[in-house]
């Protein structure tokens, strides 16, 4: 009884998406003014600095000489993202010793470069205590690391701390670090915090401040952003829209881009690819961050330098190599060391990010490929279809290789014969042995223990003969652009959209392909949102 | 120089109270060497070795009960300390089975079924976390969480979302636990004028803490206090430097692990870095740096290759055909290094007996039976006698699927927990698991 009460949500939770129809691009016409989408607040939790956000924030606050010991608490990803974790986890007490460390470790590094200190220490103290210096030091630093102005009372406290321990230690200088220390441990600093008392309405304009520019960015917001919310202008699309525009004007919108495809990919894993090295000569512990760089590169190139439409990010030729990877994807190297552009030939069967091995590696087996890890990554990160644990208790063994069955699309026919495992296998598998002629570092083969690999397949209605066409078929897949605005309002968000977020998520998916499916103005449509703007109950 | 823990120095600021007391002998060890000389037992200390994928129950599940069993062929390589553990089968993690490799841990180490909301979270606290809570507050790090794998995580929750991520360089832990900070029992600690100012700074952020706490939602709140507690520990072991440690006569500073270990053969060397982890947990606890730990080996669903598989741990638990003599391989490589850690802590030599013998460990897994994620015969060593409170060299099989609870209550009992029962919902049991209980 209760398997088959199992069984039938299983069915149930895979049958649920429907064969959808492609649907044809058109040609990008130009971004609609106004906000979109409704003012439903989005739910609201103090979101812990990502270990990300803190090293881009120190590099903005102190500059990019200053170094972060590199150890911080780890991130915790929740529903796929580590901006969503950001939002429940907390801080371990080992954490907690890392922060202090980072903290002072940033200090040290501050006071000891007259060049740094003067950046953030613009008075000449008169001695080893000077108040009226010290205060000024808070009052510029502790808007920049609060991301809003600082107290009267947060500024004698933190002027005393510095006091003490000038005093203690002989100069003034010296008490700087345990300044810079007492704020950059605080919760102030370290969490994006929501007040109970301000659930339902209009994020004030410091909150919104650091909203945006850790979404845009991933970073701490800049002195204009403050001053623009000092100045009131964040309380109004009006007044939001021009600096949202600004940012993503500014090269650290790229920091921005590449942390969100690195969540929404799980790129992050790449850090830890596990390949077996005598199967795979071309495997080396620096090939999976490799990989990961030239994926972030085609965004970047897509979002900024020539924001071209998105979906073809799925099936273009263009791609960015270095020699290591040119020779895996059987091309000359177009540079002698580093990363350099190149358009993979008419005829390569490799086309767009499926192609690319970062992907194909990572959601592999250390010896072999996955179809089903692979059709499960379409599904999930660009189609926005949930796949369920399978159920425990089941046998999920695939059959070796024999001379009948040399192939994978052979061996995985046994998911297909129970119906249990076929409702969800059916919608994963299909694609992922669409990627078989890649095998699990990402090279291109054409036969697998001797037998020709056949990738042809259907795609919800869209038939494909090779891992091209199935590109085409994703990219056209009419699921493609509301899951990409649902993954980005996400992350934006920082909570998984429920129900009443419907209407956003439409709205926004009708700008996006109204827009030409073009990246950039889905940013910024999500960020001068009044669902983004809005805050949902504090939890 | 022997040098009681309650005669403190303090090297306070610009020239302020500085007290040194007389040099005693009374940390020296009583008569009959089970305690210290003021009285104070020596600790007892909990651990936890846990390791992903299950094991294979027909392989794993030895012949007889009592001290008279025979190991089962996985437990091979624990032959030579097969009186300094006890076996425990038939047991069974009670909760639903919703989350392969996640169930498991969660039912077993809280006693208490997932989240409601988040079936692959913790609703409570991990038995280590709620052990250290009262074992775990005297020494200088309440617990110290380490992992093997590269990526490899914990399960040490003190709540739910509040994990305690581990350390994966075995280089940082001992840098953490043995570094400049460190002083060894029985010397003087160095007076050290920043302390106070890392101290006015831990002040100023608590109280910074305090007033913004005020004003949040009540999950933020929890989430702050947690973030508060790990402040609070960090002032303890600031307070800690400024004491004189009493001597500890088995205490020496450990070699100090590789800076890196770098892939053989393109792959982690999983054994050398459990092995410098656990010598270094070893010394951590004779200084009595730590009184709990936990050592996570590698994660459940994890495919790391271990030296001579073919394939990912976990792709072969699923794939492999029957027997699994591949994944069988890989168990035995397992339990080599259980087996590593329990000598390593009983070369120790603690007062009459050994540093083992005065630990409670929990070795096990996510699973029994890897390939269908079973709960039941559930994988569970325990090492150690926890001061003479649990019986090892024996065979404990349970005649009727016990719950788990019933084991950890022992445990956390056998640690000196005043515990009436253990566990949430169909996790939650009143009785312990008397057949190893002194």
């Amino acid at each position: 009884m209760k398997y088959a009460a199992i069984l039938l949500l299983l069915v149930t939770a895979c049958d649920g998406e429907k064969a959808k129809l492609p649907v044809q691009s058109n040609a990008p016409p130009p971004v609609p003014s106004g906000p979109v989408g409704e003012a439903v607040g989005t739910l609201a939790a103090a979101q812990r600095l990502t270990a990300t956000q803190y090293r881009n924030t120190v590099r903005d606050l102190f500059g990019k000489e200053v170094i972060v010991p590199s150890a911080l608490e780890p991130d915790v990803a929740t529903d796929g993202f580590d901006a969503v974790g950001s939002s429940t986890s907390t801080v371990s007490a080992r954490g907690v010793e890392q922060y202090e460390a980072a903290a002072f470790a940033i200090g040290n590094q501050v006071i000891a470069d007259p060049k740094l200190l003067s950046r953030v220490l613009t008075c000449k103290p008169a001695g080893i205590t000077d108040e009226p210096c010290a205060r000024a030091f808070v009052t510029t630093m502790g808007r920049r690391i609060f991301r809003r102005p600082v107290t009267a009372e947060e500024t004698t406290k933190i002027a005393g701390v510095m006091a003490t321990a000038a005093t203690a230690l002989g100069t003034f200088e010296k008490g700087v670090p345990y300044g810079i220390a007492a704020m950059l441990q605080s919760p102030q600093f370290l969490y994006r915090s929501i007040s109970r008392a301000d659930s339902g309405a209009t994020y004030g304009g410091f909150a919104l401040a650091a909203r945006i520019s850790f979404f845009l960015w991933n970073s701490t917001p800049d002195d204009a952003l403050l001053d623009a919310a000092a100045a009131g202008k964040l309380a109004s699309y009006e007044g939001v829209k021009p600096e949202v525009d600004r940012l993503l004007a500014d090269p650290r919108a790229r920091d921005g881009l590449r942390n969100f495809v690195r969540e929404w990919l799980r790129l992050g894993q790449l850090d830890r690819l596990e390949k077996d090295a005598k199967l795979f000569t071309t495997y080396s512990v620096e090939l999976g961050p490799m990989a990961r760089e030239e994926t972030l590169r085609l965004f970047e190139d897509f979002v900024f330098d020539r924001e071209a439409d998105i979906r073809d990010v799925l099936t273009t030729r263009h791609t960015f190599v270095t020699p290591k990877l040119a020779s895996m994807y059987q091309l000359p190297a177009p540079t002698a060391t580093g990363f350099a552009p190149v358009d993979l030939p008419e005829d390569s069967p490799r086309r767009g990010l499926l192609g690319h091995i970062a992907l194909l590696a990572l959601y592999s087996h250390p010896t072999s490929s996955s179809a089903t890890l692979r059709g499960k990554f379409v599904r999930e990160k660009l189609l926005c279809v949930q796949i369920p644990n399978p159920p425990v208790n089941v046998n999920t063994a695939l059959p070796e290789p024999t001379p009948d069955a040399k192939t994978l699309r052979q061996r995985v026919q046994i998911h297909f014969a129970d119906a249990a495992c076929a409702a969800c296998h059916k919608i994963m598998d299909p694609i992922g042995l669409g990627l078989e002629q890649f095998d699990s570092i990402g090279r291109f083969r054409t036969k697998e223990n001797g037998a020709t690999i056949d990738a042809s397949g259907d795609l919800d209605g869209a038939k494909f003969n090779n891992p091209t066409e199935l590109a085409e078929a994703i990219r056209n897949h009419r699921d493609f652009p509301p899951c990409l605005t649902r993954k980005v309002f996400q992350y934006a968000t920082g909570m998984k959209p429920t129900d009443a977020d419907d209407p956003t998520l439409k709205s926004l998916t009708d700008h996006f392909v109204k827009t030409g499916y073009r990246l950039k103005p889905l940013l910024a449509a999500v960020a001068s949102s009044p669902a983004f703007r809005t805050m949902g109950a504090a939890h | 120089m022997k040098i009681s823990r309650r005669t403190i120095l303090r090297g306070m600021l610009g020239g302020g109270l500085v007290t040194i007391g007389l040099p005693l002998f009374d940390a020296l060890l009583n008569d009959t060497a089970t305690a210290f000389a003021d009285g104070d037992a020596l600790p007892k200390r909990f651990g936890i070795f846990f390791w992903g994928n299950g094991v294979l129950p027909e392989l794993w599940n030895p012949k007889g009960t009592g001290t008279t069993y025979e190991l089962s062929p996985t437990l091979q390589p624990l032959a030579e300390m097969k009186s300094k553990f006890s076996l425990i089968s038939g047991m069974k993690v009670p909760i639903v089975n919703a989350v392969p490799h996640l169930s498991g841990p969660i039912g077993l180490l809280s006693g208490a079924p997932a989240l409601a909301t988040d079936k692959e979270a913790f609703a409570r606290a991990s038995i280590d976390q709620i052990i250290a809570e009262t074992i775990g507050l005297d020494s200088r790090f309440k617990s110290l969480e380490v992992g093997v794998e590269r990526g490899a995580k914990s399960l040490s929750y003190n709540g739910a979302h509040s994990n305690n991520p581990p350390e994966t360089s075995p280089h940082a832990l001992f840098a953490r636990v043995f570094g400049p900070e460190f002083t060894m029992p029985g010397d003087m600690a160095k007076p050290n004028p920043t302390l106070a100012l890392r101290k006015s700074v831990l002040d100023a952020v608590t109280d910074d803490a305090k007033r913004l706490q005020s004003t949040l939602g009540s999950t933020d709140k929890a989430r702050l206090d947690q973030h508060l507690s790990g402040i609070r520990a960090l002032e303890l072991r600031l307070k800690k430097l400024q004491e004189n440690p009493p001597s500890l006569a088995a205490c020496k500073v450990p070699v100090e692990p590789k800076l890196e270990y770098p892939d053989v053969d393109g792959r982690s060397p999983l054994s050398a870095i459990s092995r410098a982890m656990v010598d270094t947990l070893a010394m951590a606890m004779a200084c009595d740096q730590t009184r709990v730990f936990s050592l996570w080996f590698h994660n459940g669903v994890s495919n790391v290759l271990f030296p001579g598989a073919t394939s990912g741990h976990h792709q072969l638990t699923h794939d492999e055909p029957s027997p699994q003599p591949k994944v069988a391989a890989i168990l035995l490589q397992i339990m080599a290094e259980v087996n590593y850690m329990f000598k390593a802590f009983d070369a120790i030599p603690e007062g009459a007996s050994t540093l083992l013998d005065h630990c409670g460990i929990l070795a096990t897994s996510d699973c029994s039976y890897g390939r269908q994620h079973l709960l039941d015969e559930y994988p569970l060593i325990v090492g150690g006698t926890a001061n003479g409170n649990l019986k090892t060299g024996l065979h404990y099989r349970s005649p009727a699927q016990e719950n788990t609870s019933k084991l950890i209550l022992t445990l956390a009992r056998a640690m000196g927990l005043t515990m009436d029962a253990f566990g949430d919902a169909e996790g939650r049991t009143s009785d312990s698991l008397t057949a190893i209980e002194v």
